[in-house]
C-alpha cells in the first residue's frame, strides 16, 4: 500500500493548505481594509465631534466676550458715576448666566483722583449676587499684578487668562476675559483700566467631561500652556500639565505632541493615551482662548466589532475548510478505491498471473478507461505470451531437429577407422567438422569391386535443410551409380543427369570423385567443379590440376572426363572442401590454398589421422575464435609400401 | 554487396561489388528475377569489383542463366578475374558461361 505519498493524503494536504492560505490572506486583507475604512471614518467622526464641542464652548465664550466688549464700550463712551457703574456690572452678571462674575478694575487714580485703586466686582455666591472690592480682596498681591490685568494691559487687547484659582475674590477655578478700556484726552488714548468677566471653568469642563465616547473614550481640554483642564483623571486637573506628565513618564513623543497642541495645530494621531491604552486622538484648538480640545477613541473598543467579525469569519472559515477536507478526502477515496483495486490486480499481472480478474468499473471516467485498457493489455499480453511460448517451443523443436539432422548427416558418413582393417595396401582417413548450421559437405569411400576403391568428397551449394536433403540424395546416387558404373566420368555424368532434371532451384554439388586400384596405386579421377586436391609425394606437395568440370546438378548435358595418376608408396592424395581454404579469422583473412600447401609440407605424414588433425588444428588456430561458417571436410588416402596380403584378402572377399 | 543496374542498348548491365555469398545472393536473385519478370532478357554481369563468390553465388548465376534460357535471353559475364576467375575455372563455369574481357566486349557478345 502506498504510504505518505498516497494520492488521498497529497490531495487533502494540497487543497487544505491552499484554502487555508487563501482564507488567511482574505481574512487579513478584510481586517486591514476594515481598519482602514474605520480609521478614515473615525477621523471625520472625531473631527465632527470635536467641532461640535468647540462650537458649544465657543458659543459660551463668545457670549462672554461680547458682553465684556459691551461693558468696555460703555465705559469708554460715557463717563459713568459709581452708581451707574455698579448697576451696569450687577445687571451684566444677573442677566448672563454663563458669567460667574464681572468687574471693572481701574488704573491707579483713574476712577477717582482721591482713590488710588478701585475695582468693583459682582459675582455669584451660593445662588445670589455678591459684591466685593477687588482692591481689598487681594491682600498681599494687588490686582494690578494679576495676569488677568497685566496681560491685556500690556497687549492692549482682549485676552482670556490662563485658568486660575481666584483665591480671595471668586474662590473658584476660573478663566477671565479681560479687555482694556480707554478714554480720549485731546485725541490721545489713555488707559483707564481693565473690564472683565469670569467664567467658571467647572461649567466648561462639565460640558467637555459630559461627552462620552464609546465606553472608555473621552474628551479633554488643555490650556494654552498645556495645563489639563478637563480629563477623566480628576487628580491631574489644574495640577498637571501635558509636559509635566511627559516629563514624569519620560516620553519625548508625548512632549512633542504637547508642543504641537499648544502651537494651535490640528491633528489626528494614533498614540498611547494618558490613561494608558492605545487610542486614536483628534485635537484642535479653541480659537478664542487658544486652548486645545482633544477627543480620544480607545482602539480596542473601536476595533472590537471588526475583531468580533473577523473571529466569526475565522471560525466559519475554518469550519468550512474542515468540511472541505472531509469532502476532498471522501471524493479522493472514492476515486482511489478502484485505482487501488486495479493496482492490486496489476500487481498480480506483473507477477505473471494473467487470469486475475480486473475490478469492474461502472463509471466511464479515466479510471474506467484505464481499467478497460488494462483489460485489453492483459488479454493481448496473455495471447502474446501464449504465442511466444508456442513459437519458442516450435523454434526449439526445429533447432533440435536441425541438430538431429546434423547428427544424422554426420552419422551417414563412414566414421570407423581403419574402415577396411583387412586391407593393408592403403590407408584412408577422413573428417568432417560441421558448421553450426546444417551444411552440405560429405565424403564417402566404398569398394566397387575387390580391387577398386571409390573415394569422393563433395560440397553441396548452400546450407540448411535443403542442402542436407540434397546431400543425402547426391550421396546415395553417387554410391549406387559408382557401384553400378565403376568409372568416375560415367558416375558423374549419370548422377548429374538425375540431379539436373527438374532442378528448379539450381542447387548443385561439387564432387571430386576418384577410384583407386589398390593393387597398383593407379587412380582414375573426375572433377565436378570441386577444389583441386593435393598430392604429397617424394617431390613435395603440389596441387593437382584436374580438368574443370561443371558441378553436378547445374546443367543436364555436362560431360566429365576421367584422368589418371599414379600413387607411389607413401604418396598421399589429399582431398578437402572450401571450408578449409575459406576459413576466416576475425580480420576476415581466408586460410587460403597457399597456406594449406605450406602447412602440408610440414605436416606429419606417417599417420593420416594425425595429418588431418594437424590441419584441423592449424585451421582452428588461424580462425582464432571467429565463427566457423562452413563445414570443414578433409579426406586423405595413402598407398602403403608393402602389398603382401592382397591375395589373401582377395580370396576372403 | 552493392548492386547497380543500368540499361545500355536494350541490355541490362549489372554491376556487383563486394561479396556474392550466402548472405547477399538472395538479394541478387530477387533483383534479377524482378528485372527478368519485367521483360529484360539481355544481361551483362560486371564482376570487376567482386572480391569473392561462394557456392551460393554460383547457384545464383546458374539460376539466372536457367531463367534466361527459358525466355530465350542471353547472358554474358565481364571482367571475371582473380579469385573469382579461379573459382569459375575450377567449377567449369568457363565452359557454361560466355565471358567477355570488358563490359563493351560482353555487350557485343549478346548483341
Amino acid at each position: 500500500m502506498p504510504g505518505k505519498n498516497s494520492i488521498v493524503i497529497r490531495l487533502v494536504l494540497v487543497i487544505t493548505l491552499s484554502s487555508v492560505a487563501i482564507f488567511v490572506v482574505t481574512l487579513g486583507y478584510n481586517y486591514h481594509q476594515s481598519r482602514t475604512i474605520l480609521q478614515s471614518e473615525l477621523e471625520s467622526n472625531a473631527r465632527n465631534l470635536a467641532m461640535s464641542l468647540i462650537n458649544k464652548v465657543e458659543t459660551q465664550l463668545m457670549a462672554v466676550t461680547k458682553v465684556t466688549e459691551g461693558l468696555a464700550r460703555s465705559l469708554e463712551t460715557s463717563k459713568l458715576t459709581e452708581q451707574q457703574l455698579l448697576s451696569l456690572l450687577r445687571i451684566t452678571v444677573e442677566s448672563n448666566p454663563e458669567i460667574y462674575g464681572s468687574f471693572a478694575a481701574f488704573e491707579p487714580y483713574a476712577f477717582n483722583a482721591d482713590l488710588r485703586l478701585y475695582a468693583p466686582y459682582y459675582f455669584w455666591k451660593k445662588g445670589k449676587i455678591a459684591f466685593s472690592h477687588l482692591e481689598d480682596s487681594y491682600m498681599d498681591f494687588p490686582y494690578l499684578y494679576w495676569d488677568w490685568y497685566q496681560i491685556p494691559r500690556e497687549l492692549g487687547k482682549l485676552e482670556w487668562s490662563e485658568p486660575y484659582f481666584d483665591e480671595g475674590a471668586g474662590n473658584i477655578v476660573m478663566s477671565t476675559c479681560s479687555i482694556p478700556f480707554y478714554n480720549e484726552i485731546n485725541g490721545k488714548k489713555q488707559l483707564q483700566g481693565i473690564v472683565g468677566a469670569d467664567v467658571s471653568l467647572e461649567a466648561l469642563t462639565e460640558l467637555v467631561s459630559s461627552v462620552k465616547i464609546l465606553r472608555t473614550g473621552y474628551a479633554a481640554l488643555l490650556s494654552r500652556n498645556g495645563t489639563i483642564l478637563a480629563h477623566p483623571m480628576k487628580d491631574a486637573i489644574m495640577n498637571e500639565t501635558f509636559f509635566s506628565i511627559a516629563e514624569a513618564r519620560n516620553d519625548p513623543s508625548l512632549r512633542e505632541l504637547g508642543k504641537k497642541m499648544i502651537r494651535g495645530e490640528t491633528g489626528f494621531i494614533h498614540y498611547q493615551s494618558l490613561a494608558g491604552f492605545m487610542s486614536w486622538m483628534y485635537y484642535t484648538p479653541i480659537p478664542s482662548t487658544g486652548w486645545t480640545l482633544a477627543v480620544v477613541f480607545p482602539e480596542t473598543e473601536l476595533l472590537e466589532n471588526v475583531k468580533k467579525l473577523s473571529m466569526t469569519m475565522a471560525v466559519m472559515g475554518f469550519g468550512g475548510i474542515l468540511m472541505l477536507i472531509v469532502a476532498v478526502a471522501y471524493i479522493a477515496k472514492a476515486i482511489i478505491k478502484p485505482l487501488q483495486l486495479l493496482t492490486a490486480a496489476t500487481d498480480e499481472i506483473a507477477s505473471g498471473n494473467f487470469d486475475v480478474p480486473l475490478p469492474t468499473v461502472h463509471m466511464n471516467d479515466e479510471v474506467g478507461v484505464l481499467t478497460h485498457n488494462f483489460q485489453v493489455m492483459k488479454q493481448s499480453l496473455k495471447e502474446y505470451i501464449k504465442n511466444l511460448t508456442e513459437m519458442t517451443a516450435a523454434k526449439e523443436r526445429i533447432q533440435s531437429e536441425l541438430r538431429m539432422a546434423t547428427q544424422i548427416q554426420v552419422s551417414l558418413l563412414p566414421r570407423t577407422f581403419p574402415p577396411f582393417p583387412e586391407h593393408t595396401e592403403f590407408e584412408i582417413y577422413a573428417s568432417m567438422i560441421p558448421a553450426k548450421e546444417v551444411g552440405g559437405d560429405f565424403y564417402d569411400f566404398f569398394f566397387i569391386n575387390e580391387t577398386n576403391l571409390c573415394f569422393l568428397i563433395a560440397d553441396v551449394s548452400d546450407k540448411g535443410v535443403p542442402a542436407a536433403l540434397y546431400m543425402m540424395v547426391a550421396k546415395t546416387l553417387l554410391k549406387t551409380e559408382g557401384q553400378r558404373l565403376g568409372e568416375p566420368d560415367k558416375m558423374l555424368t549419370s548422377v548429374n543427369k538425375i540431379l539436373a532434371a527438374d532442378n528448379d532451384n539450381c542447387m548443385f554439388t561439387t564432387v571430386f570423385c576418384a577410384i583407386l586400384d589398390i593393387t597398383n596405386g593407379n587412380v582414375r579421377f573426375a572433377n565436378a567443379g570441386h577444389n583441386p586436391p593435393l598430392i604429397i609425394d617424394s617431390q613435395g606437395v603440389r596441387y593437382l590440376s584436374p580438368k574443370p568440370g561443371l558441378m553436378l546438378g547445374a546443367m543436364t548435358d555436362t560431360i566429365f572426363v576421367t584422368e589418371h595418376l599414379m600413387l607411389g608408396p607413401e604418396d598421399i592424395f589429399f582431398l578437402y572442401t572450401d571450408g578449409v581454404t575459406e576459413a576466416k579469422n576475425p580480420e576476415d583473412t581466408l586460410y587460403g590454398e597457399e597456406r594449406l600447401l605450406n602447412v602440408l609440407q610440414n605436416a606429419p605424414r606417417e599417420d593420416l589421422a594425425n595429418l588431418i588433425h594437424y590441419i584441423n588444428s592449424e585451421v582452428a588456430h588461424h580462425a582464432n575464435g571467429a565463427p566457423q561458417s562452413d563445414d570443414i571436410t578433409m579426406l586423405a588416402i595413402k598407398m602403403t609400401p608393402h602389398k603382401v596380403c592382397t591375395k589373401d584378402i582377395r580370396k576372403k572377399a | 554487396m552493392d548492386l547497380q543496374t543500368k540499361k545500355e542498348n536494350n541490355a541490362i548491365v549489372v554491376t556487383i561489388s563486394g561479396r556474392l555469398d550466402a548472405v547477399t545472393t538472395p538479394e541478387y536473385e530477387k533483383k534479377i528475377r524482378e528485372l527478368i519478370d519485367s521483360g529484360d532478357i539481355y544481361f551483362v554481369v560486371d564482376f570487376d569489383q567482386v572480391d569473392y563468390i561462394s557456392s551460393a553465388g554460383l547457384r545464383g548465376l546458374l539460376l539466372m542463366a536457367k531463367l534466361l534460357n527459358a525466355k530465350g535471353g542471353r547472358l554474358c559475364l565481364a571482367n571475371v578475374k582473380g579469385n573469382v576467375r579461379s573459382v569459375f575455372g575450377m567449377c567449369g563455369f568457363n565452359t557454361v558461361f560466355k565471358i567477355g574481357n570488358s563490359v563493351a566486349e560482353a555487350l557485343a557478345v549478346i548483341a
